[in-house]
This record gives structure tokens, sequence and C-alpha cells, in this order.
């Protein structure tokens, strides 16, 4: 496996303060693999387990909450321009697949269950400082740096 | 029940979060927090939120048009409004500030039928063209539509609705102006990141419109993010204008490699081809912006591919089959003669970790540690030496740019080489008191300056304390020092990394602490940290010898003197460009869309990108054609799977692999760094050549750029300021539907 999480530091608090967090169960692992059909190739690809991120274009951040888990395309067989219609072939099974679980922890477990190799990628990095109207009109002692067209 | 979202509760834009490194004096400061209920349930925001930051904090969702989380508050589309608790009308949500205690409501009927009015003032003057808009399916007014439109207008003005004038931006953004709402956020961006000022607003009312003022393109390195910022299909994409919608598109993440920024972005593709190339936000790297370049490049990635390996026969190349070329190249190896450091391997800018970490095995296994990178002096060992990371990376990290106060830029043009981290120092130079320091060739940096000189004696001033902004430099709480990366390129590079590592020692109370690193390197292309990291350098025994048999792993910018006449050459890589020329064989390989592969960006932040697409023909994956290669020269390499040869980047230096973080140097050991530099540089002379800028053209620096027709076009309008009438291009057939 691997993994690019990092485990967060353990915070040295010692009061019971209610949280948010709750604790995630420790779950079996069943090894669905055995049973589930599946072609065995596919314990060979690894999976990437991620949430997707917002899509500059919009302002909507629906579906960015989600987990999901998808793979890497084949390299050779993986799609080619069928010359009969020009629209695009695959050999690839799973390149039309995209699982969607509701958390990370669920998602890990599925590709455990399935003996899938896995990483996971980290979540989008936003750090929105307070924003505030009134900041257009704030005096600037220094020499005047920007020049507003709107 | 009390829910705390993350973007409003991390600290402001000063916070500069890296795990595991943050120390007392490096925490945020404490900010008073607010409490306010939003739809009954309580939010605790930092003071100074505008109300629509609580009510995302309470997951409530606001529409807008105008508000942008990364640009300045305007205020002016009205779409978000809320209502308060005694507050006689709705308000907007966007230019309120949270109060304390207040109440609000962002579902309620009168919050509904307000959204609405504002709506049908909007549609009232929007054309119906969604179908034909390339902006159909990923469009804010549309969709906000679906919940806030009316079915029928009420109005029918005899003068039927208003028409504005399409404007000439250039050839990346096409405008279609009768879409415009008038939100302004092109303007802001333009101002306020880009630092373009000729965009802008004209007129009051029903007559405003957005232009650049003057018959001018929008001459910007930054210029593509003003269509995904615009709400409504106003700014669409020029070179992607009617390819696809954006439905059809399958979505990849993955990084960029056209500068060492290393961009967050997501390839878009539809079956075999990359259609578009979107940012993906990240605010340790990119933000939300990603250049020009790095956005409209990918049109280079259909011509100009190698496709099948090539055999030289004379003065053609005959495609091959793989087995027929690793064969010749094993063949050529063994007649060459080449033996020890005689075998050359240089890597090139867009080589990925994998292949160099493979290419290195390889190469030393056949007894040479002649590793060569591609470019001006490359073909020895570099000023800085190898061997602490804090000698070659930008130790000060992106984000930690905003909190410099004074900066000194040593031969480098952040604008060309890195534009999105460009736009950090001039966020940073509009909302502080920050000064810049220039060392090198005049450049209009969207920032001013002081300049101090072009030359190594400008630094020694600067070192001795001469000149007003030395002195300013010294005051400075924060100082930094960006040092270009091709001063290692400059005859008087090793003078200048003498003088300034010299004065970063004597400077350790400031430049040198755990809180604070502000000596940084820019690095202006995508393989050369991970190449430093892997020790991608020779020996100076190996720098001496003349190679008979030379590698090329995607290696464009060679200076093709450097090539001994009868020297066998091998060329891999995904363009027929510089380096297929000169090669006996050539490899296809796969472009950076096209493989899984570790990137290492100028802090020295690994990451990984992805493959959207499948290489075309024959071409494959680079490090599977290393491996190949090794068994067929009779020296196996010992990975057959990328995971194990990641195992292997990982016995090589585990930052490589620990992915999307960044592992700072500690002071020590970048202390000891600052003194082999020092040692190693000691006997270095001052010729006073003046520094050159090290990127003509912005728009064509590697081949998948060179291949590109929009990126040529670029060159024409920006850099060679050439009008060869956008305008008409997209008029007369276009101009029936657009
Ligand atoms: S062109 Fe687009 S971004 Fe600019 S003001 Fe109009 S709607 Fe807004
Ligand atoms: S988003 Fe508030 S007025 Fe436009």
């Amino acid at each position: 496996m691997m993994s690019t999480e990092t485990k967060s530091a353990v915070t040295p608090t010692t009061i019971e303060q209610p949280s948010d967090v709750v604790p995630t169960p420790t779950r079996e692992v069943t090894t669905a693999d055995a049973v589930s059909g599946a072609p065995t190739e596919l314990r060979h690809r690894a999976v990437r387990i991620f949430q997707p991120t917002r899509s500059t274009t919009q302002s909507g951040t629906g579906k960015s909450t989600r987990w999901r888990i998808d793979w890497d395309i084949l390299q050779g067989g993986g799609r080619w321009e069928n010359p009969l219609m020009g629209w695009a072939s695959s050999a690839d099974y799973m390149q039309g697949t995209r699982m969607s679980f509701r958390s990370k922890e669920d998602a890990i477990h599925f590709a455990e269950k399935q003996g899938w190799d896995y990483y996971v990628q980290a979540t989008e990095i936003n750090r929105i400082p307070p924003k505030n109207y009134a900041e257009n009109y704030v005096y600037k002692p220094n020499k005047l740096r920007i020049l507003r067209t709107k | 029940m009390l829910r705390l979202v993350s973007t409003a509760t991390k600290p402001a834009a000063t916070g500069r979060l890296v795990a595991g490194s943050r120390t007392f004096a490096s925490s945020s400061r404490r900010q008073a927090d607010i409490t306010l209920t939003v739809d009954g349930k309580e939010v605790t925001v930092p003071q100074g939120s505008a109300l629509i930051q609580a009510c995302e904090a309470a997951g409530a969702t606001i529409p807008r048009f105008c508000y942008h989380d990364r640009l300045a508050i305007a205020g002016n589309c009205r779409m978000c409004l809320v209502e308060v608790e005694r507050s006689p009308k709705p308000v907007a949500s966007c230019a309120m500030p949270a109060m304390p205690g207040s109440k609000v409501w962002t579902n309620t009927p009168l919050v509904h039928e307000a959204r609405e009015g504002v709506m049908e003032f909007l549609l009232s003057n929007h054309p119906l063209d969604c179908p034909i808009c390339d902006q159909g399916g990923e469009c804010d007014l549309q969709d906000q539509s679906m919940r806030y439109g009316a079915d029928r207008t009420r109005f029918h003005e005899i003068v039927g609705k208003r028409a504005v004038e399409d404007k000439d931006l250039g050839p990346l953004v096409k405008t279609s102006m009768n879409r415009c709402i008038q939100c302004t956020r092109c303007v802001r961006f333009a101002n306020e990141v880009a630092g373009v000022e000729e965009l802008g607003t004209t007129g009051r009312g029903n007559d405003m419109q957005i232009g650049m003022y003057v018959e001018k393109t929008m001459n910007s390195e930054l210029s593509g993010n003003i269509v995904d910022l615009c709400p409504v299909g106003a700014l669409t994409s020029k070179p992607y204008a009617f390819h696809a919608r954006s439905w059809e598109l399958k979505q990849t993440d993955s990084i960029d490699v056209m500068d060492a920024v290393g961009s967050n972005i997501r390839v878009d593709s539809r079956g075999t081809t990359v259609m578009r190339v979107q940012p993906r936000p990240n605010d340790d790297v990119n933000e939300e912006w990603i250049s020009d370049k790095t956005r409209y490049a990918y049109d280079g990635l259909r011509s100009q591919r190698l496709t099948t390996p090539l055999i030289k026969d004379g003065d053609r190349f005959v495609p091959s089959s793989w087995e027929d070329a690793l064969t010749a190249i094993a063949t050529g190896l063994k007649n060459s003669g080449a033996s020890g450091d005689e075998i050359q391997a240089v890597a090139g800018h867009l080589a990925d970790t994998e292949s160099l970490v493979a290419l290195k095995d390889l190469v030393n296994r056949l007894g040479s540690d002649n590793l060569a990178l591609d470019g001006v002096n490359g073909h020895a060992a570099p000023a800085h030496a190898v061997d602490v990371r804090s000698n070659y990376l930008f130790n000060t990290s992106i984000p930690g740019v905003e909190e410099a106060d004074a900066i000194l830029l040593v031969g480098t043009n952040p604008r060309h080489e890195a534009a999105v981290l460009n736009s950090r120092i001039r966020k940073s130079w509009l909302h502080t008191g920050l000064e810049v320091g220039f060392v090198g060739e005049r450049v209009d940096t969207t920032y001013g300056y002081d300049y101090l000189g072009d030359s190594a004696k400008a630094v020694a001033d600067f070192v001795a304390g001469k000149g007003a902004f030395a002195e300013k430099f010294k005051a400075a709480k924060k100082p930094m020092i960006i040092v270009g990366s091709s001063l290692v390129e400059h005859a008087d590079g090793a003078a200048v990394y003498n003088a300034l590592s010299k004065y970063v020692e004597q400077n350790k109370d400031k430049l040198l602490t755990p809180e604070w690193q502000g000596f940084s390197v820019l690095q202006r292309v995508a393989s050369r940290s991970a190449a430093y990291d892997v020790g991608f350098v020779p020996s100076k025994k190996a720098a001496a010898t003349k190679p008979k048999f030379v590698y090329l792993l995607n290696a464009d910018e060679v200076d093709p003197k450097s090539i001994p006449q009868n020297a066998f050459v091998v060329y891999q890589g995904h363009h027929g460009d510089l380096g297929a020329q000169l090669a006996d064989v050539c490899l296809p390989a796969a472009a950076y869309t096209e493989k899984s592969t570790t990137w290492v960006n100028t802090e020295g932040r690994a990451q990984l990108g992805r493959a959207a697409v499948p290489p075309p023909g024959a071409s494959r994956e680079d490090w599977k054609i290393i491996r190949a290669l090794s068994e067929v020269v009779g020296s196996p390499l010992p990975y057959d799977d990328v995971l194990s040869l990641r195992d292997r980047l990982w016995e090589i230096s585990p930052t490589l692999v620990r992915y999307e973080s960044r592992e700072p140097t500690s002071v020590e050991v970048a202390l000891a760094g600052l003194k082999t530099l020092v040692a190693g540089t000691a006997s270095a002379k001052v010729t006073g050549a003046p520094f050159k800028k090290s990127i003509d053209n912005f728009y064509q620096t590697d081949p998948i750029s060179r291949a590109s027709v929009t990126m040529a076009q670029c060159t024409r309008a920006f850099v060679k300021g050439e009008n060869f009438g956008f305008s008409e291009l997209s008029s007369a057939s276009e101009a029936a539907y657009a």
C-alpha cells in the first residue's frame, strides 16, 4: 500500500470536549475479492481515492464532498480511436467505472475488502482569509499601488 | 450545532501552514471569533468575515455572481441577498460584515422573491443562446436561473435587448459581450492579480461595458483565468471554442510541467485527446490560477509527436519496431566503444522523476557517472552542489512569499519563470508594505521594484550594504532573497552564490531561523529539483570526459555542438524537436498528460501527476522504456512495476514519494549547506557580465509549447506585438452563430 496520508499529531488535551468527530468503529475487512468474481488482474492495478476538487468555472461546490475511487488508465490498450465511427474504443473494463463514497474511510474499507492497492490523494487546500467590503476603502499610508478600473 | 468550516477558521493569508513545522512564533495571530445564527444554526467565524462566508460556514448555499473568494468584494450583482433580522430590506451578504448575534435567513420567501427579481433583471438583457454558448453546462447564470429564473418575460422593449460590441482581447480570450452581466470579476482579477490596468469598465447602468479602453490585447501571462472567473459565457476560451461540452469530458487531476511551480491542474479529455486544461485550487501552490502556457499549450500535444521508434539510416529516419530500436541501441553502444564515463545521459526539462531515477541507475550500472542536465553549463556540476537540498530549493515555500516584507530578486524574472508565484508577490506588494529589489535585466514584473543593477557588482554592493534598498532590506523583519535558476548558467553565478550565501550566514538571525528561511532558489523547469534531489549531476572527472554514447532524455535544449561528432545518440521523448534531430535512434515516450509520474516542484514538494489519455501510437511510459533497454544492454534494472520503482525513489530520498507535502530543511543543515556553498565557490572570479533574461519568449519554452499553434499565436500577438486580425478570424462565419 502506498498512502500519502500523514498521521495528524495527537492533541495533548485531556479535557473531554464535545466534538463533531465521531470515532470510526473498527471494521472487519472481509476478503470480498475471493468471492466477487472480479478478474484477478484487477488486483494488480492501484486505485486512487480522492475527493473531486471544485470546478473553477463555477462557484458551486456540489459533488466535491464525496469521495471517489477510480482507476489509472491502462497504458497501450487503454483507449483508441475506433476507425469505424471515430469514437473512442477501450479494452479497459474499468475506464467507465467511478465509485462514490460518503467518506474516505468507506472508500478505504471498500478497497481493502477488494484487495486493491490504493493511495489517498490529499484534499483541496483552501485558505480564504476573512473578507471585507470595507477593505476597498482602507487608507494606505504608502504610495498608491493599485489602480482600480472598475 | 456548532459547525466550523475549515476555510473560515484557518488563519488568514498570513498563516504559513507547513505540516509538522509550526512553532510558536509562526502560529497565527489569534483572531477574535464571533457567533451568529444562520437559518437557525449557530456558526462561529473569525471577526471581519463577510456574511456570505458565515452563511457558507453554516452550510447554506448562497447564489452569487460577483463575489469570489480570491478577489476583492464588489457587491454589484445583488444575487446574494439574504434576510437579516431587524433589517427592513434584504441585504447583500457579500458586502455585509458578519455581526455577532445577528440572525440570518437564507431560504425564506422574501429572499427567494428578492433573488428572483434580481435574476429577472439580469435575464432581461441576457441573450438566450445557451445552446450555442461555450459556457453552457458550467454556467453559474444557467444553473441559478433554474432555481430563481422565471419562465416568461415581462419586458417587452421596443428596442430589444441590449447589444454590446465584442472586444478583442487577443488569441486566448474570446468575448461575447452581449452575455456580460457586469459582475466585474474580470476587471478585479486584471487589477489585483494580473496587474493589467487597461481592462476596465466604461459607462453606467445599462450602458456599462467591459473592455480595454484602447484597441489593445490583454497582455498578461494569467489572462486565461478570466475565462474561468466569468460566471457567464461573456469570456470564453478561444482555442477551445465550440470544441467540446463540459459534460462530455473526463476529468483527471494532474500536475503541470510547463514551469517548476507544479501547478495543480485538471486535464479534461474526450476519447483520446486532451480538450483543455483547467486549474485545480490548491492554496499551497497555485491558489486558483494557472498561467496561459499551462492552460493553452495542450494543443501542442497533438502535433509533432513521435509515435513510433525511429532509426537513422543515412540522413533519414526509418520507422521500426521497439525490438529493432532497442537492439540498435545495444549495438550502437557496443560499436561506439563507450565505456565508463564515456556513456553520458542528459536529462531534459520535462523528464519525470521515475525516469530520471531509472536512467541514473542504468547509467551507473554501466559504470558511468556522466549525468548531465540539459541547458547551459549542464555538463558540469552546478555551483551550489546538490548535497544539501536548501541550496537549490525554494525554501521559503510558495505561500511563505506572502509573509515577506522585503524581497530581493537576483537574476530572475518570476513573471515569466513562475507566473503564478509572481501573482503572489504582486498580491503581497499591493496589500502590505512589501519592498522589492531587482538585480538583472530590466523587466516589467507587474509590481514596482528598486533597480539595483544588472551584474554581480550590484549584488556585491547590496551585500556591502550600499544603497537605499540594502538598508530597507536590513530593516525588514522577514527579508527574502530569490535567486534565479539562470544564475548557475552564468559566468558569475558561483561568485554571486558565494556573496549571497555569506550574506545569509552573517544575517542568519533574520534569514535563517526555524520560522523563516529567507534564501530561496527559483527553478524554472519542471524536472530540475527532482534531478538535483536524485543527484543527477556529473562528478568532476566525468564532466571532463568526452562522451561516445549520449542518451538524451527529453533533452531538447541541448547545444548540438556539445555532442561529439561520432558519438552514438539516443533520444527519448515525446516531440520531434531539437533533440530528436540529433539522434541516431529515437524512442517515443509519453507526455505529461499520458503518464502517472512524480514531479517535484521548486519548493521540493513531490506531487503525483496522473495519466488522462493514452500515449499515441507505439509510445510508452518513460521509465518502462529505460527498464526495457536495460534488459537489452544486459544489465536489467531491479524494478518491474511502478510501485517497486517508487520504493527505489524512497530509498534515494523519502521526500520524493511523500506526496503533496514539503519537507523543510532544518536550520542546522541549511547552515551547513551554506558553509559548503561558500567553501565550494570561494575561488570564483567576477567577470561583471550582465545577467540576461532567462526566458525571452514566455509562450515557447519547451517542446510542447513550441509545437502548439495557440502558443505561436500568442508569440505573434504578445511578444512580437503583431496584430494579425484576431477579430477578423472570428468574424464572418463565426459571427453568424456567435
Ligand atoms: S465579462 Fe464576465 S467576468 Fe467580466 S464583468 Fe462581464 S460577466 Fe463579469
Ligand atoms: S455576490 Fe453579493 S452582490 Fe454579487
